[in-house]
Formats: structure tokens, sequence, C-alpha cells
């Protein structure tokens, strides 16, 4: 087992690291800038060294001053947390060349999947479903329409040069494809100066739904369910829960293989997710892989009794994955929510500043994964997540009860946060019946616009 | 010092309308300040590369954490020396101070040296390179502040300068 471990990230990750160094008696030094001197992470680790001032390309992303900062402390291993350089294969092979082991999987790995359509291909190849899409773009509207009717409709329009949801329509037959293929090019020809569209299956009312994966330096995968992340507000994730309520345990069996199925394509080692879209009628299709510990995989933990982060640690350090991991059902249920400084009241506007009070959410079943405290000044460099309020219960509607109980409790002053959207949101009554996609969000703040107005 | 000694420091502090209070004693630096909502904020001092316990919340939600200056390391300056306004080389990287080309050469720059912007005062070796550092700025060495063979963090001051 590892010595000394350096922890490559801050905020509340840094500490969630930290914490599983110290049930593993392995001794932590912390990396910082200079702005989070006074950070919980900086704090709660062994030993801290500051490399360099705020802005993250000048400090957390700066790889010579963290292998510095890692030979200067003669640490065994780093663990990369997430974001940063959590899934930079350059990073990775750093590390491996100067002996400093990486808590994660191989630069390679991260190559082969991090890229989203090497990552495609590789699931095309290992036949795991991808969302079906014409190869390339269409270039003429006899092309689109040979392409829509291989794809089956309804059908999604795409800008190629697109991005972040820009550039998409619908089409459900020829005659809406033909007129809304003109359209899409004319649209993208002005937005982006790139006038060239492919089509992709468009699929109704998907949840997002991943796969939490363990891979051992033996070669052995295994998955530990599912978790449903389709609450989201622009493409950012806001609450997750496990297991998903849309998949029962027939769907997650099938799905569970093929995700390991992926993974073992790739040889994959150490923690990752599995990213699929999945319609209501039981279609799932591969999206992308995350090659790293996510955020939300406190909702695992909990539904599994597994600590993720410690062992990412064990198997970097050479240790199997236990036997029963392969046999493992969900136990219980658990919501995340996510915490961020932000004004809901003005467009979700980052709010750093200084939290003049805290007290946090307790009793049964309720998990805080926090780096905030009474007195802390929220950098205004990094993102504006404070927070993880995980509550757990026996079943969905108990875990629901937990976690509105919980944000009801709990009080940070000094910032504004989006507590108060996550309280209305558990209140919600589609939430509540679980009835709900990644359209959610956007129709519940339809919801209170059109409530507002009346 | 321990908690109950700095709940008690802190409580003063309230009683009495002060806003800063710093104490340094055996090794020991601790600076508490109140914030402009009046809570107090306790600012440890951590130079370079020394052990921080754990931190120790208090009723209000303040942690505390209180640095112990490492011994030997001339890192934290003793109570407000004479030079304690003037400015500092500071570390650009992090990795090894040493304070002469070679283990058995004299120093780049002793006490009272004068440097200009492009004069080497030291080396600071980080993965096995050696880098020559640059005063950056013209004037006399006043002070030396990084101790050679020891490590440095980013931004660590390392000479203390009185600038022409």
């Amino acid at each position: 087992m590892f010595d000394k471990v350096l922890i490559a990230n801050r905020g509340e990750i840094a500490l969630r690291v930290i914490r599983a160094c110290k049930d593993l008696g392995i001794r932590t030094l912390a990396v910082y800038s200079e702005p989070d001197h006074d950070s919980l992470h900086v704090q709660a680790a062994d030993e801290a060294i500051c490399i360099g001032p705020g802005p993250s390309p000048q400090s957390y992303l700066k790889i010579d001053r963290i292998i510095s900062a890692a030979e200067v402390g003669d640490v065994d291993a780093i663990h990369p947390g997430y974001g940063f350089l959590s899934e930079s294969a350059h990073f990775a092979e750093v590390c491996q060349s100067c002996n400093i082991r990486f808590i994660g999987p191989s630069p390679d790995s991260i190559r082969r999947m991090g890229d989203k359509s090497l990552a495609r291909e590789n699931a095309r190849k290992a036949g795991v479903p991808i969302p079906p899409g014409s190869d390339g773009p269409v270039q003429t509207e006899q092309e689109a329409i040979k392409a829509a009717k291989k794809i089956g409709y309804p059908v999604m329009i795409k800008a190629v040069a697109g991005g972040g949801g820009k550039g998409m329509r619908p089409a459900h037959n020829d005659v809406s494809l033909v007129k809304g293929f003109l359209a899409a090019r004319m649209e993208a020809e002005k937005a982006f100066g790139n006038p060239e569209v492919y089509l992709e299956k468009f699929i109704e009312e998907p949840h997002h739904i991943e796969f939490q994966i363990l891979g051992d330096s033996r070669g052995k995968i295994v998955h530990l369910g599912e978790r449903d992340c389709s609450i989201q507000r622009r493409h950012q994730k806001l609450l997750e829960e496990a297991p998903s309520p849309l998949i029962d345990g027939d769907l997650r069996k099938r799905m569970g293989r093929a995700a390991i199925k992926l993974a073992e394509a790739v040889h994959y080692e150490n923690a990752g997710t599995m990213e699929f879209l999945v319609d209501g009628k039981g279609n799932y299709y591969f999206l992308e892989m995350n090659t790293r510990i996510q955020v939300e995989h406190p909702v695992t933990e909990e539904v599994y009794g597994v600590d993720l982060v410690k062992e990412q640690i064990k198997i970097a350090a050479g240790e199997r994955i236990p036997a029963e991991f392969e046999n493992l059902r969900p136990q219980r249920h658990a919501i995340e929510f996510r915490i961020n400084a932000e004004d809901p009241a003005n467009d979700f506007r980052p709010c750093p500043g200084t939290i003049s009070l805290y007290y946090p959410p307790g009793g049964i079943g309720i998990r805080m994964d926090s780096h905030m405290y009474g007195g802390y000044s929220i950098p205004p460099f990094y993102d504006s997540m404070i927070g993880k309020l995980i509550a757990v219960g026996p079943d969905r509607a108990t875990a629901i009860a937990r976690l509105q109980r919980a944000l009801d409790e709990t009080i940070i002053r000094g910032v504004k946060t989006t507590i108060p959207l996550g309280q209305r949101i558990v209140r919600d009554q589609d939430f509540r019946r679980g009835k709900y996609s990644t359209h959610f969000l956007e129709r519940f703040f339809e919801k209170k616009v059109e409530a507002n107005q009346r | 010092m321990d908690i109950k000694e700095i709940k008690g420091i802190i409580d003063l502090m309230r009683k009495n309308g002060l806003t800063e209070f710093e104490y340094e004693k055996d090794g020991t630096k601790i600076r508490i300040r109140r914030g402009p909502d009046g809570e107090p904020q306790v600012i440890a001092s951590s130079p370079g590369l020394i052990p921080a316990p754990a931190v120790l919340p208090v009723s209000a939600g303040v942690p505390l954490a209180v640095a112990p200056t490492a011994t030997g390391a001339p890192a934290a300056p003793a109570a407000a020396p004479a030079g304690s306004t003037l400015p500092t080389i500071n570390s650009p990287m992090v990795g090894t101070f040493y304070s002469s080309p070679a283990p058995d050469a004299p120093a780049y720059v002793e006490v009272g040296a004068m440097v200009n912007a492009e004069t080497v005062v030291c080396i600071i070796e980080a993965m096995k390179v050696m880098n020559e550092i640059k005063a950056e700025m013209s004037g006399t060495i006043v002070e030396i502040l990084a101790e050679n063979g020891k490590p440095v963090e980013f931004g660590k001051p390392l000479f203390r300068i009185k600038p022409v």
C-alpha cells in the first residue's frame, strides 16, 4: 500500500480523497493555489505545498509544479480527483515516467476512451449500441432522406460545427426532414460558418443513465449499477440518484454487461463511468466514457456500501477487486443534490463570497460532502459547487423525504445557493413519481414562469 | 496554545470590539482577524512545507488551524523586524532551494550584496533541473529567508531586498 499520496485537486473532492487516505493509513500531501491557502483540504492534509496563484492554468493545471511538489514531498502516488488533470493522458504519462503512480487508468485508456469519437468506435466494435446516425455529414436532401430511412424516424438534424445543444432540430418524417435540412444548413452557415449537418437518432424523453465500473490490474472488471443524472441545467448535472426509477433488474443486467464488455475491450483499469441515453422503451445507446471518479460517486457508494475512492487507491496499489463485488445488488436508494454558490433568481450567476454562517444537515440517512465552513471565502477562480447533499433510505420515498428535510434544515448565509431550487424539485409531483427525462428542468422552469404569470 | 485558550481570545476580542490579534511564542504563531461581519477568521501562517494539523470546528463553525513553524526554518521572520515592509524575492516554482551553484562553491549572494534584475541569486532544483533564479529587481540583499537544501513552494519569500 502507498505510504504517501499527493492530491492534485481542491475543494470537496480533495477532502474526499484525503479522508479515504486517512482511512487507509496513508499520509497526505495537498497542493494548493494562493487563494486556497485557508481551504479545508489544505488544513486536513498532513502537509501542503503552494503551487501557484489563483487561476487554474497557473496552479492546479501546472504539471511541472505538481510533479515538483510530488518529488519534494516524496510521494508514491497522485490522485487527480475529477476535472483539472484527471483526464489528461499526458499528465498520467508524466507521472509514469517519474515513477509516481497515477491513481486512475492508463494513459492509453484515457486516450482511447476520452476521445468521444474513438470511444464510440470502440463501442461499435464491442457490439455496444451507439445512437444510430449518418456516418458523417449529409450533403443533399436525397442523402438525408436515405440516411433517415436507415436510422428510423424521428431523427435529429445536427450541425457538424455545433455544440452545447446549438444547431439541432428534430424531424419526424420526410417532409419535415427536407424542410428542416435546408433551414438547418442556413442556420449553421450563419452561426458557425459551416453549413454541414449530419443526422442522429432522436431519442425521445431520454434519461441520462451512467454505469459505474471498476477494473483491476488483473483484467477483472465489475459494474456497480447505474446512476440517473437526467436532471440537468444546460448540460450540467444538478441532482443524481441510484438506482434509476427507469431501470428494472433486467435492463440493469443487460446494460451492465455492455458496460463491462466495453471496458474489457480497452483493458480498463481503476474507476470509470459509461454514459448512456435510455428511452422510455428500454433502448439504450452509449454516449461517452468518463475515465475518472465522478462528482456523483457518493450515491453509488451509499447504495452498494462501497468506498469507491478507497477502491481506486487499492487498485492502483495493485490489489484485486474483491470477489463479492461481482454480485452486489442495490441495497438502498440514494439521491444527491449539488449545492452551488449561484443565484437561481439571477440566471444562476455564480456568487463567490464569504460564508458567514454554516449549519450542515444531519440525522439518519444524511451525508454532506463539502469543504464549506463558517468564515470560508469562496474564491472566484473555480467552479461554484460548494457541497453535495446525499440522502439515503431503504426506498426512494424515504430518500426523498430525508433529502427534503435536510435541504430545509441546511443554513448557508453569506452567499446565495441553489438550495431553494432543490427544495422545489423534491416537492415536484413528476420528480416524486420518478417521471422525468433530461427535459425535466427546462419544463420545470417553464411551469414556474407560467405560475408566476398567472 | 489549545482550543480553550483560542476560544478565550475570540471571546475577549468580541467583548472588547477588537478586530485583530497576533501571537507568537516558541515557534507557534497565530493570527485572528474579525471579518467585516464580525465573524472571526483565523489566519494561520504556514510557510513552506510544514505540518498542518486537522481542522477543529467550534460552535460558530469557525475552523482553526494552528500551524507550528518548523523549528530551525528561518521562514517566519521574528516579531516586526525593521525590514518587514521591504519587498521580497519570492520563489516562482516548487523545488529545492540552493544558495550556491555547487556544494563547495561560495553562495551566489550574501547579506549586503548589490544585485540587479539579471543577477542570479540562487538555484531552485525541480525534477533534476537546476533553475537559476534571477533577482528581477535592483537593490541590496538584507536578509536570506530560505534555507539551503530545503524545499520551497510557489510564492515562498527567498530574500528580503532593499530596492535602490
